[in-house]
């Protein structure tokens, strides 16, 4: 491992190091040692800014954590084991995965669960983003296409196999190398829909390409990762969800506009601002004349959640995404884009994407 | 002695329970004067004592002695081999004694020939049932003057914190709540509950068995428990706690407490579930710190595969468990003074049979009691162990930090704030230690104020604002 610690970990170092500091002090006047958690999950500590994306507020509030009330010393307890853990982490500039720490832990914390919630809590208290904390998600996420590259170990990636896709790395920050000839990125909500267009060989038959999929909903890697190919290669990104209020809210996660509260801190840097809605928009339901028997009618909480969506900030400055939702509320309807298969097998790969591409279909 | 004084005492009390029935108050006086006379003392053999018994104050207020002379009467027949009347009481003694109380409602003098009550530990057994009294009638101050063999003591059985106690019927007790126990060295000054805090328990109703009906004993009896845990530690909701002793008093109906031994009573531990309690022994035992006398003593021991080593590290106070057993009795047919003296007598004389008679129900009772606390015990200690397993997370992970630390100003600030000398040669060491010791001491010690266990207001009666014992 490295001796060389850049600033920015020293800095983070210093923060932990306040924080031990503060509970010796109280500890030196005989008082409990309290730890401060900003309030994550309140959506007064949240604002939009249109360059940004969400963001924490300066002002937030507080949650108090006692190291002399059993109801709350199990979670001091824990956050000071991941404070350090993450303090061995950065000085010695090795990585963890949050997996990692559970298991070498259990006992401690319990769950999966607690472990990312605190590693995030601690993103706040330190007011850090996570991976500066070198405690890496471990991600669910698959890519293939038009794409090599160099992960931080020196493994070389080629994600150009048809037949097996490649798992999104837990470091994007510590790839290299990025080399590629894709003309365009395409998320893909779900792994269904990905492997179909993998067995179809997508990726070369239209035009050199990068698909990539977060299974449903993303996690921090496949975000990240989409990200770092907008950074780097600069071509459109779309995204090919189904047409119900989860697509929406799936496709809004790569745009960090919704209700991940955890990363809202870390907008800043996971904002990809231009993805484009390719399909399955519910204007192409009608346009192609999906059979009806095809869509499923809206339920009252699918109505309800597309009513808070049309509310989120970010909407209001997309008027074309604001149409279609509404055409979706009007219509009572929603598909998945399986459904496409009900006007032919092979539609969607032969005939819905090309076109789309090929004449501008997205919003 | 002592026989014949608690009868005169049961006389006066019921006269008082009627009257409370009536919504007086029932603070006061009693004073009892023992002297022997000078002609005979030198002779121990031969040794008589005179007896006054007098009272005064709010507690008999309307009293008057010749309403009460077919009470006495049946008094003096059953108090029989006494003389009567004895030699007058010193008018001095009963002057300062009506200074303080107001003018005598009661007074009653007589004279027992008994070797026995020459001796110190006879007084020693007296002031022990006094003491006993006051603890279930903290409203009454009770002063004893003995004059025996020309050695003179003044005792005064007062009660510095009190507590009014409802059972069922409107029956209002005035219980002895103090806590003598010393704080433990971790307490602050100001920051010890010194009173105890009862809790009612069941009322249980008991069947009177058929010889003791036979003998005339009927209407309805039972028994109402009252629980009194001490010391209070309900301030420091994060200290462990351990119940060492149970002492077990029974009352009769006029609230003066049974003496001599019970066999019921003594044999009891052995058919408690310890199992269930998570105890590992309940046995009958004579614990001579314990204050009050007569009852019933149980020694509680824990299991005895706990971690010995953990046991000693964390804070735990001893606790003692005081479990009254208030008996009531009612009948329609007795209303009479003398006729409730007599049943009292019953009660009294037939008590083992009776509480043989009610034995699952008893038993049943004590253990729900006992399960009640040790419940709270038991929780406790979870609290406390996950406290302390928390805790070693706490320091090994700030010492972790500590010590991988290249920056020496944070290395020396945490230092100097322990007061840990920088040039000591295992100063992380040191730090680790003292970050120890205060972590736990804050934690365990945790200080959560009660107002139930500070506040000034309604626990201490205004007659009663001098604590003492005095000798002359």
């Amino acid at each position: 491992s490295s001796t060389h610690i850049s600033i920015s970990s020293q800095e983070i170092l210093n923060r932990i190091e306040s924080i031990i500091l503060e509970i010796v002090t109280s500890l030196s006047k005989a008082e409990a040692p309290v730890l401060a958690l900003p309030n994550r999950s309140s959506w007064a500590n949240i604002s939009f800014d249109s360059a940004i994306g969400l963001q924490m507020s300066s002002r937030q509030s507080v949650t108090t954590i006692r190291a002399d009330c059993p109801s709350s010393v199990t979670k001091f307890a824990q956050i000071l084991k991941i404070l350090s853990v993450i303090y061995r982490l950065v000085q010695s500039n090795s990585y963890a995965t949050k997996r990692d720490i559970y298991y070498n832990n259990t006992k401690l914390f319990g769950s999966q669960k607690a472990v990312d919630s605190i590693v995030d809590d601690i993103s706040c208290m330190l007011k850090v983003p996570r991976r500066s904390l070198h405690v890496l998600a471990t991600s669910k996420g698959l890519i293939s296409g038009d794409l090599c590259y160099m992960e931080e170990d020196g493994t070389r990636i080629d994600c150009h196999s048809s037949s097996t896709a490649v798992s999104v790395s837990s470091n994007i920050s510590g790839i290299k190398n990025i080399v590629s000839s894709a003309k365009f990125v395409m998320i893909i909500e779900k792994d269904a829909t990905f492997q179909r267009l993998l067995d179809d060989d997508f990726c070369t038959k239209i035009s050199p390409c990068i698909i990539i999929t977060g299974k449903g909903v993303p996690d921090v890697n496949s975000r990240l990762m989409v990200k770092r190919l907008w950074d780097e290669l600069h071509i459109p990104i779309f995204a090919l969800v189904d047409a119900d209020p989860h697509g929406i809210i799936h496709l809004l996660e790569y745009l960090s506009c919704q209700t991940y509260f955890a990363m809202s801190f870390e907008a800043h840097s996971l904002t990809v601002p231009s993805v484009m809605w390719l399909g399955l928009l519910p204007s192409d339901l009608q346009r192609l004349r999906v059979p009806k028997d095809a869509l499923i009618p809206l339920t009252k909480r699918d109505e309800s959640k597309l009513c808070s969506l049309l509310e989120r900030p970010y909407l209001t400055s997309q008027p074309e995404w604001q149409k279609e939702m509404k055409l979706m509320q009007q219509s009572k309807v929603k598909a998945e884009i399986q459904s496409l298969t009900a006007i032919a097998p092979d539609f969607l790969t032969q005939i819905y994407l090309p076109n789309k591409l090929r004449y501008g279909g997205w919003i | 002695m002592l026989k014949e004084m608690q009868q005169v005492l049961r006389l006066i009390m019921l006269m008082g329970k009627q009257r409370q029935k009536l919504g007086l108050r029932t603070g006061g006086g009693l004073l009892l004067l023992l002297w022997t006379d000078t002609e005979v003392s030198t002779q121990k053999l031969n040794c008589t004592v005179n007896c006054t018994v007098a009272a005064a104050g709010p507690w008999c207020a309307g009293i008057q002695m010749e309403a009460l002379q077919p009470a006495l009467v049946r008094l003096k027949e059953s108090m029989c081999p006494c003389v009567w009347p004895c030699n007058e009481p010193d008018p001095e003694e009963l002057s300062a004694f009506t200074d303080l109380y107001g003018s005598l409602r009661f007074l009653l003098s007589f004279q027992v020939k008994d070797t026995r009550h020459c001796t110190s530990e006879w007084q020693a057994h007296l002031e022990a049932f006094l003491r006993t009294f006051t603890l279930a009638n903290a409203g009454i101050q009770i002063h004893l003057k003995l004059k025996i063999n020309q050695e003179a003591s003044l005792r005064e059985f007062s009660v510095k914190v009190k507590r009014r106690v409802a059972l069922a019927d409107q029956l209002l007790l005035t219980l002895d709540v103090t806590c003598s126990a010393p704080p433990p060295c971790c307490v602050k000054k100001g920051c010890w509950c010194v009173r105890g805090h009862p809790a009612i328990g069941g009322r249980l109703p008991l069947s009177i068995p058929p010889q003791t009906m036979e003998q005339g004993l009927f209407g309805d009896l039972s028994v109402q428990v009252v629980t009194l845990l001490t010391p209070c530690l309900l301030p420091y909701p994060n200290v462990a706690t351990e119940l060492t002793h149970i002492q077990v008093l029974v009352y009769n109906p006029s609230n003066i407490p049974v003496t001599g031994p019970s066999g019921f009573f003594q044999k009891l531990p052995a058919v408690l579930d310890c199992q269930e309690l998570g105890l590992y022994r309940v046995y009958c035992s004579s614990f001579k710190d314990l204050v009050y006398s007569g009852g019933t003593v149980y020694t509680v021991e824990k299991d005895s595969w706990d971690d010995p080593e953990q046991e000693s590290s964390l804070p735990t106070v001893q606790q003692s468990l005081l479990l009254f057993f208030f008996l009531q009795h009612s009948d329609p047919f007795t209303s009479q003074l003398t006729d409730l003296m007599a049943t009292e007598m019953l009660i009294e004389l037939h008590l083992e049979d009776i509480l043989n008679n009610n034995r699952q129900a008893l038993v049943a009772a004590v253990q729900t009691e006992l399960r009640n606390t040790l419940k709270s015990q038991n929780h406790r200690k979870k609290q406390q162990e996950k406290l302390h397993a928390a805790a070693e997370v706490i320091l090994g992970s700030s010492m972790s930090i500590v010590s991988s630390s290249s920056n020496m100003d944070f290395r020396n600030a945490c230092l100097s704030r322990m007061k840990v000398c920088v040039c000591q040669v295992h100063d992380t060491h040191e730090l680790a230690a003292s970050l120890r010791e205060s972590l736990w001491r804050v934690t365990s010690w945790k200080f959560v104020p009660k107002a139930k266990c500070f506040s000034t207001k309604m626990e201490v009666h205004p007659e009663n604002d001098e604590p003492t014992t005095a000798e002359i």
